[in-house]
């Protein structure tokens, strides 16, 4: 495939509408979005619950139909099926069937995505190991717990090799260390020269996986680019946490460093820019404050949600 | 186009997953249980025992053959969409009329699996009360087969589009339906009324003329069965089943997994 474009994933005005119910209602899910996915990269779709991303996928996967817009997949209309032997898919919670054990499960997807007898077994066993699962691979699914699951999904979407991985959030309902797990095979793919898109709405994964986002609110994108850029325009502020403080002091606060303090006496808490920190931080030592926290807080992907939903409610 | 690796793998997986289901083996059982009492019925009876008894044990093949084929047709795609299971499958290089049909013949393979089990408890009741058993019992059990996947085949169209419980009302009405188009037929022809005789036979014409797969009569009294019959009757299944499946892959193309 070497002649194969450098944009993997090319997402031009799609739209889609859903019609609830049996009426002639319709309600728009996608306003017409369009991104790009470059060969090779993590990419990640970013948006608050509801945005669209599931349904973005589930359209370039061709589970569901678009209403309007393009997008192509390797160069191939996403109304073709062939080219989905390039493709992996990881649906968001997925459910798999649970009469078969681990490995006749792989089987299974190898057989159905055209992995030939020879070898087929050995592929399973490798990435059945890969994800770490050798040990259940003899249990039926329906014993397997929330964290196997994910990663028996993961080891399905890789079954046939594909160059483009998509993961609809790969880490939900996963504890600290499935999660770094999975981080660490999604880096694995990427180090192979994989290209993978994945869906979250959790910033800190994002931050330590992605080279670019596209992020999404309310069906239409908001931005896309790297993820360093995105964040550097951010203003920085920090948390902190106080004890023993007097009451005067926490006024001053308020009124010059507009900081919205909440609770009293004992501990308090607020939010300063880093511009003001340094001040912050004396006064309270000097009038014998004790410093409990400072936590530096990226403006979070949480209130650029917030704000993105504040505007379009406003417009409305 | 069609890969038939591809429809096998999804096949296999069907009939596996309805092998490892235990509600399939207590039907099995009460069909067994009931092909069986066939011999305690003729034992009341003096006259004609074989013919209770296998009457008995022939119409239960059919009964629970046909009740089987709606009873996991009208799941088969539904089940997939609710659990899920379907958006890992079709994300595959896999057509959604591959994975249509590979349900399909899955369906059809695990009802003939179960249709045979039952056929071995009736050659055995038959074999133990020494009632005469002849090739027109098993074109008899064997059309009934075909009269599963016909059922198979409307179920499965009912439920790619529709809910299991409405597809179950459709596919038991064309069920009863499909019994009575020719009688209707007939009765429509002696109405004299031109109208009447014309609505009537194009209701046996467009509706599955499931008698036609109904040997059982036959088989019982050990009339003389034409192969040729057979034949043009199983051709009649197949042709049938394949119209339906065309119809329902058409309908699955168009829907949204959501
Ligand atoms: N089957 C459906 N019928 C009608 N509306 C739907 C359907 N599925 C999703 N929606 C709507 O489409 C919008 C986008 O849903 P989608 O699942 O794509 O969001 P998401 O970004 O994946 O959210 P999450 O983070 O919760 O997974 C939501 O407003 C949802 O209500
Ligand atoms: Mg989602």
């Amino acid at each position: 495939m070497s002649d194969a474009p450098e944009e993997i994933v090319v997402v031009d005005e799609l739209v889609k509408d859903f019609r609830p119910g049996f009426g002639l209602r319709k309600k728009r899910v996608l306003h017409g979005i369009s991104f790009k996915v470059r060969r090779g990269e993590i990419f990640g779709f970013v948006g608050p619950n509801g945005a669209g991303k599931t349904t973005t996928l589930k359209v370039l996967m061709g589970l569901i139909h678009a209403s309007g817009g393009r997008a192509s997949i390797l160069g191939h209309d996403i109304g073709e099926s062939a080219y989905r032997r390039h493709v992996g898919f990881l649906p968001e919670n997925p459910w798999f069937y649970d009469h078969l054990t681990g490995r006749e499960f792989l089987d299974f997807y190898a057989r159905v995505a055209g992995v030939g007898v020879a070898g087929r077994a050995d592929r399973c066993a490798e990435l059945l190991d890969r994800v770490g699962l050798s040990h259940a691979a003899d249990a039926r699914l329906r014993t397997y717990s929330k964290g196997m699951l994910q990663r028996a999904g993961i080891a399905q979407a890789l079954v046939h090799d594909p160059s483009v991985v998509f993961l609809d959030e790969p880490m939900s309902g996963l504890d600290p260390i499935g999660r770094k797990e999975i981080r660490d095979l999604i880096l694995r793919l990427h180090t192979e020269g994989k290209t993978v898109l994945m869906n979250t709405h959790i910033l800190s994964d994002v931050e330590m996986l992605c080279d670019r986002v596209a992020i999404i609110v309310q069906g239409r994108i908001r931005y896309e680019g790297c993820i360093g850029d995105f964040l550097q325009n951010e203003e920085r502020a920090t948390d902190v946490v106080l004890g023993a403080v007097s009451p005067d002091v926490v006024e001053q606060f308020e009124t010059r460093f507009e900081a919205g303090v909440k609770g009293r006496g004992d501990r308090i808490e607020f939010r300063v820019a880093e511009k003001h920190l340094e001040e912050v931080l004396r006064i309270a030592l000097d009038t014998g404050a004790e410093v409990k926290a400072v936590t530096p807080h990226r403006v979070s992907l949480e209130s650029i949600f917030l704000s993105a939903v504040e505007a379009e409610g406003a417009e409305r | 186009m069609i890969s038939p690796q591809r429809v096998s793998a999804i096949a296999t997986n069907t009939v596996r997953e309805a092998i490892r289901n235990k509600v399939l083996y207590v039907l099995l059982f009460f069909a067994l249980v009931l092909i069986s009492t066939g011999v305690l019925l003729s034992t009341l009876s003096y006259v004609e025992r074989d013919r209770i008894l296998q009457d008995v044990g022939i119409a239960a093949i059919r009964f629970f053959g046909a009740a089987m084929a709606i009873f996991l047709g009208v799941g088969l795609i539904h089940k997939e969409v609710d659990r899920r299971t379907i958006y890992t499958v079709l994300s595959k290089p896999l057509s959604r009329s591959e994975f249509l049909l590979g349900k399909y013949l899955g369906l059809v393979a695990t009802l003939w699996l179960q249709m045979a089990v039952m056929g071995v408890g009736f050659a055995v009741t038959s074999w133990l009360s020494e009632a005469p058993l002849d090739a027109g019992h098993a074109y008899a059990i064997g059309l009934a087969g075909m009269e599963a996947a016909l059922l198979a085949a409307v179920a499965t169209m009912f439920s790619s589009f529709s809910t299991p419980l409405l597809s179950a009302l459709f596919s038991v009405g064309i069920y009863l339906v499909g019994h009575l188009t020719r009688d209707l037929r007939e009765l429509g022809a002696a109405s004299g009324s031109e109208g009447t005789a014309t609505v009537t036979s194009l209701l046996h014409r467009v509706l599955p003329d499931l008698e036609s797969l109904n040997l059982s009569i036959q088989a019982v009294h050990g009339l003389p069965i034409a192969p040729a019959e057979v034949a043009f009757a199983v051709l009649y299944a197949v042709g049938y089943s394949a119209a339906l499946l065309v119809f329902a892959t058409i309908l699955f193309q168009r829907r949204d997994f959501r």
